[in-house]
């Protein structure tokens, strides 16, 4: 005898809602490790590049072949990534939420560090240090290049891409 | 009237401390400030800078402090080599390597310190120095990659930051943030002097050096540098200084740092028929 249809509708229901959640539960996830990232059509560093991921994105793991990982980005774009640009573990990076709070909370550092810290010249903190301290005008110049100095991302992968290094590996 | 405002502002001071947070911090002190109690703002703020203290130090701060420092190994080198092409080259392999460290998100410059002896340093923030006597000593991309990695270890894993920590106690610093550095310029002079001290007269922990050679070489070896390359360097710098005069005061004997050096080889499996690219070493170095 048959089963009725009462019997298999919800059995069937409660096989796709396991196949559902067990995918989601089991989908392994990384993060991007490293300050750029492409995404490519394929895994050799020759192959197109489909996409860009920020450092700390998550990307869901697809497949991995060699030094290379197939990911899914959230917003469903689909690649492939060098593997050792990517972490298990979310990366914290140089500024993470504590500092950020623990920052806005002493309050009052904002005065000592001028709008543009991190473009060029010494911020203010700096500079007073410098004048106490007997620094002179050719070691702050030295210091003040030194802030500035700025390598494109485009002419670090090229140098990475001449040595064959990264995912360049020939 | 006044009594209730106090307590008002009290319990907002008490709940800020515990929920640490910043707009209720601010909230109570204008309402202090409002209610005609100055020295009760006063104490709410310094309550603010006393929980703050509890966190890490955030990029901005440590950017200052890293200049500071920077500006102190400057002068104490006597400036820096000023050759664009070789300046350029080395900061490619340092940004190589840094860019899929652990904390590839903030800048990362290297200066090549114009001066005979052999060392590397590394301030907060990313400021990074190598010795011109150092480089000649260096055969390859590979070991320069090592020694980068080393360095930028030492920033990523936060090392002169806690020596800077340590330095605020002895100076006699409360005050948490840079704060302290326009309401009293000495004692910030005090603590960046303390830990240049530190770092260029005493040098590191052994286990903060111990660290950031291990750290380092993975860094060096996830780009594809060839991770044996640093226990070449370290072998010749054994025979050139010898075990009882490491290269830093506080460093461990070269003998224990190449023998953990193979050990994290061993254990992380990494690659020791990596890239070496002595070609491009040697042709971009050849005016050191």
């Amino acid at each position: 005898m048959i089963p009725p249809r009462s019997f298999w509708v919800p059995l069937i229901a409660l096989w796709i809602g396991l196949f559902v959640w067990g995918t989601e539960a089991w989908a392994e996830t990384v993060y991007v490790h490293a300050k750029t990232a492409q995404l490519r059509a394929g895994k050799t560093s020759l192959d197109a590049v489909v996409g860009n991921v920020k450092f700390g994105e998550s990307l869901e793991v697809v497949g991995r072949d060699g030094s290379w990982m197939e990911v899914k980005t959230s917003a469903g774009t689909r690649g492939w990534i060098f593997a050792n640009k990517t972490s298990t573990s979310k990366p914290s990076g140089g500024n993470d939420t504590l500092a950020r709070l623990g920052q806005s909370m002493r309050g009052g550092d904002a005065s000592a560090t001028t709008a543009s810290a991190g473009a060029r010249g010494l911020d203010k903190a700096s500079e007073g240090y410098a004048d106490r301290a007997g620094v002179s005008a050719r070691d702050r110049e030295v210091v003040d290049r030194m802030t500035a100095y700025q390598i494109p991302d485009q002419d670090v992968e090229e140098f990475m891409r001449e040595g064959g290094l990264g995912e360049y590996a020939k | 009237m006044r009594s209730n405002g106090i307590w008002m502002t009290s319990l907002m001071a008490l709940s800020m401390t515990v929920a640490g947070c910043a707009e209720v911090q601010r909230a109570a002190e204008d309402v202090a400030r409002q209610s005609g109690n100055p020295r009760l703002a006063g104490v709410i703020h310094g309550a603010g800078n006393v929980v703050g203290s509890l966190f890490p130090i955030g990029y901005e701060e440590e950017s200052s402090i890293g200049q500071a420092i920077a500006l102190q190994v400057v002068a104490r080198y006597g400036g820096v080599v000023d050759q664009p092409e070789l300046v350029r080259y080395v900061n490619l392999v340092g940004k190589a390597v840094a860019n899929t460290s652990d904390r590839p998100d903030i800048p990362y410059r290297v200066a090549i310190l114009d001066h005979e002896s052999i060392n590397a340093f590394a301030a907060p923030a990313g400021y990074i120095f190598v010795t011109r006597g150092l480089l000649r000593q260096i055969k390859n991309e590979a070991e320069l990659a090592a020694v980068l990695g080393h360095e930028i270890a030492h920033v990523s894993e936060k090392h002169i930051l806690d020596v800077i920590q340590r330095s605020k106690r002895l100076a006699g610093v409360t005050e948490a943030g840079l704060s302290y550095a326009t309401s009293n310029p000495a004692a910030f002079k005090g603590v960046i002097d303390g830990a240049v001290k530190k770092l260029l007269d005493e040098g590191l922990d052994q286990e903060k050096e111990t660290d950031a050679d291990t750290v380092g070489e993975v860094f060096a070896a996830r780009v594809g540098y060839d991770a044996e390359a640093y226990v070449g360097l370290l072998t010749r710098l054994r025979d050139l200084k010898g075990d009882d005069r490491a290269l830093f005061k506080t460093h461990p004997n070269f003998s224990a740092r190449i023998e953990a050096v193979q050990k994290t080889i061993r254990t992380k499996h990494l690659a020791s028929n990596g890239l070496v690219l002595q070609e491009r070493f040697s042709r971009m170095t050849k005016r050191v």
